[in-house]
């Protein structure tokens, strides 16, 4: 009965304790995305150019999309990123940046000033395309396969090991 | 008087029309899309629901609830169109039944150990304390009059 008692504390409470003290280190937004495995919402949206955009464009290539906003700060670290990998790839990947709750002189500003990405991106007026992809809050990107099936997803922003592990998922190497 | 009666008759009539309504789906669709905004987690707040909040994902979210609910959609197609994209996370309420059982059961697992700990350590029978000696009911007296004092 008294062994019983000594080992109730490494058995019971440590387990316990770590299961609710690692919970602090989460957030509780990055939960897996329903949309893995699945078909990639379509879209069809206008570019910060005024032209047209559609998810029907990139049919038959692998692609990124990029929900991303010129309030939010991490988007600035992950920019470089997203500029490296277009530099590097150019049309072998298909990219796309998603304007999430952002208004367009803004995003204009900030790709002046932060540079151009080289591809396009576009607006969301009134957040459908955010909401088909499940965003909480940017800067979120997702890994579509040639096949238009949603391979992965990055959550906050990405760095160049990030995007070089999520790129293999469907099939790119830079 | 005839004015009255006329008042009346609409007023009748007008109830008549709200019940009808009201009992034809239970609920009318501006409060359907209310319940179901409070059943939906807000994508960019901490811990409020859709219906609370005033964001831009989440009158996003409103919007769409209302459309779906004016072209038909059931309660439980609003949710899977929801839980689709977003996960089960943006359900405020768990969908397991079972887990709101969990702190129940916790506190009467808790009572149970709690009642085989005092059946084994039964308290011990009480010893009435020896009364008091002559000398210590004097010494008793005096310093509670000293106190007084």
């Amino acid at each position: 009965m008294r062994l019983l008692r000594w080992l109730l504390v490494p058995i019971v409470v440590l387990p316990l304790a770590w299961l609710l003290l690692s919970g602090f280190g989460r957030d509780p937004r990055e939960v897996a995305s329903p949309l893995i495995g699945g078909p990639a919402p379509a879209w069809t949206l206008t570019t910060l150019d005024g032209e047209t955009l559609s998810s029907a464009d990139f049919a038959g290539r692998p692609y990124v999309v990029n929900f991303w906003a010129s309030w939010c700060g991490p988007c600035v670290d992950e920019h470089p990123v997203l500029t490296g990998t277009r530099a590097e790839l150019g049309d072998d990947l298909a990219m796309v940046g998603v304007l999430y709750q952002d208004a367009t002189a803004d995003a204009d500003a900030f790709l002046t000033r932060y540079g151009d990405t080289g591809y396009s991106h576009v607006t969301d007026p009134d957040g459908r395309l955010a909401i088909d992809y499940g965003v909480t809050g940017p800067p979120e990107t997702f890994f579509v396969d040639a096949a238009g099936i949603v391979r992965d997803r990055q959550f906050g922003p990405l760095t160049r090991a990030l995007m070089e592990e999520r790129l293999a998922s469907i099939g790119v190497t830079p | 008087m005839r004015a009255a009666g006329l008042g009346g008759l609409i007023a009748l009539i007008a109830i008549g029309v709200v019940l009808a309504v009201s009992e034809a789906d239970g609920a009318t669709p501006a409060e359907r899309t209310g319940a179901l905004a409070a059943e939906l987690r807000c994508p960019d707040c901490q811990g409020l629901s859709v219906a609370d909040s005033q964001t831009t994902a989440a009158r996003a979210i409103r919007r769409q609830i209302d459309e779906m609910v004016a072209s038909g959609a059931s309660d439980d197609e609003v949710r899977a169109h929801f839980t689709a994209r977003y996960g089960d996370w943006i359900l405020l309420a768990p969908s397991s039944p079972l887990v709101w059982l969990i702190p129940f059961a916790a506190v009467l697992a808790g009572l149970l150990a709690l009642a085989a700990w005092l059946v084994r350590h039964p308290a011990r029978p009480g010893v009435a304390p020896a009364p008091l000696t002559d000398e210590q009911r004097r010494r008793l007296h005096e310093e509670a009059e000293a106190l007084d004092a």
